[in-house]
């Protein structure tokens, strides 16, 4: 995976055949806990997607001054001080949706998929295609999140971005609304993800 | 310079933290005034409309918000507010719910009978179980309410709001007896103590 470093076959590992979410299976405190309703989804994954390109820039940025011993330090810093960033701007502008995100966003620090990314890729290439691995890879997590979001809220509320789709005779599914749904919507997820690979044959 | 070198290490480590503080300090600055302005409108409108009192944005809210008084009654930190020579009282209430502290206002006229209206401000229930006590038909149902001894009884009928003035009940939330319970026993123990110092007794 260390031979490519041009923005197309980046996308589309991050996207899809080196997913964060269902090839490394990092990330997942998150994507059981923010998913029941798409909007939460959105706006914490935009964060995620801001938070992995800054991180992954700067980290390109400076990674030749960094000395070796304090490299996993530095790079804790830089995501906190940007998570921390987004936490403010949430709270200044969109207060209703940080409200409801509670914790959740400055839990993104510990997100395994950020330092991963900085780690493996922003420490050994270039500043702008660091960013765009950051941003691609924060995509990958994004459209998972999001895939199980959409089943969990249409399932749990009936709704979609809170408007609601299922017919009032619908009788939501309250295990969809609570955490361990996330977990049997993410196995099938994976697993429908890597049924998919092999059938395309790619080593999986 | 050697970069691996202890002193080089020590001088980066004290610069980079410095430069991403004051980042952080930067983005503080900003934005302190608008999240102050945020929380205090967010006050404003859950006391006022834990009174019943209506407004139509944020601005006018503030604008009634002047005339709201704080009073002690009977050692009792109370919102006040006139409305046609009407007294209103407000009591902020807050106690254990589920999964952490849930806090809000409740309106009670000033002889301690009715509620006059309940909200929400902060809990953190089970988001679409327990956590729609923050929903408007929830915390509608405390409109007027008359109060039996000083205290709403939660029942479980059919989870969709009991609006009975004088029913002196409040529909719980199906699915979520936890903070049903729980949010019944916050507000009764709140609502007794007004009832109490508020002289509703003797009424």
């Amino acid at each position: 995976m260390s031979s490519v470093a041009a923005p197309g076959p980046i996308l589309k590992e991050n996207l899809w055949t080196n997913n964060p979410i269902f090839m490394q299976v990092l990330g997942i405190c998150s994507a059981l806990a923010v998913t029941n309703l798409l909007a939460n989804t959105m706006i914490m994954t935009l964060a995620v997607v801001g938070v992995m390109g800054m991180t992954n820039l700067t980290v390109a940025l400076i990674k030749s001054l960094i000395p070796r011993k304090v490299r996993m330090m530095v790079q804790t810093l830089i995501i906190a001080s940007y998570v921390i960033v987004v936490d403010i701007i949430l709270r200044a502008y969109v207060p209703d949706i940080s409200r409801e995100l509670g914790p959740y966003v400055g839990l993104i620090i510990t997100n395994c998929i950020i330092m991963g990314r900085a780690e493996a890729f922003a420490q050994s290439n270039p500043p702008l295609i660091s960013m765009w691995d950051g941003v691609t890879s924060a995509f990958g997590y994004m459209g998972v999140l999001l895939s199980i979001a959409l089943i969990r809220e249409l399932l749990g509320f009936g709704s979609l971005f809170g408007y609601q789709i299922m017919p009032e005779a619908f009788e939501p599914w309250i295990i969809m609304v609570m955490p361990p749904s996330a977990f049997f919507v993410l196995g099938i997820i994976i697993w429908i993800g890597k049924a998919i690979m092999e059938r395309e044959g790619a080593p999986a | 310079m050697n970069k691996q070198s202890f002193g080089y290490t020590v001088i980066f480590t004290a610069l980079i933290s410095f430069a991403f503080v004051f980042l952080l300090a930067m983005a503080n600055e900003l934005t302190v005034d608008r999240i102050e302005f945020n929380n205090e409108v967010r006050l404003q409108r859950s006391i006022l409309n834990a009174m019943g009192v209506e407004f139509d944005s944020d601005e006018h809210a503030a604008e009634l918000f002047e005339d709201v008084e704080q009073v002690e009654v009977e050692g009792l930190s109370l919102y006040s507010y006139e409305r046609d020579d009407e007294l209103l009282y407000a009591r902020e209430y807050s106690g254990s719910g589920v999964w952490g502290t849930i806090r809000g206002h409740v309106g009670i006229t000033p002889d301690g009978t009715r509620t006059l209206g309940l909200t929400v401000l902060e809990h953190q229930e089970t988001p679409g179980l327990g956590g729609r006590i923050d929903e408007d038909w929830f915390q509608e149902q405390f409109r007027n309410k008359q109060l039996v001894d000083g205290r709403l009884e939660m029942t479980s009928r059919d989870g969709e709001g009991n609006f009975e003035e004088d029913s002196g009940e409040i529909d719980g939330i199906t699915g979520a007896t936890g903070t049903s319970d729980s949010f019944a026993n916050i507000i009764n123990a709140h609502l007794e103590e007004l009832y109490n110092a508020l002289g509703g007794e003797s009424a």
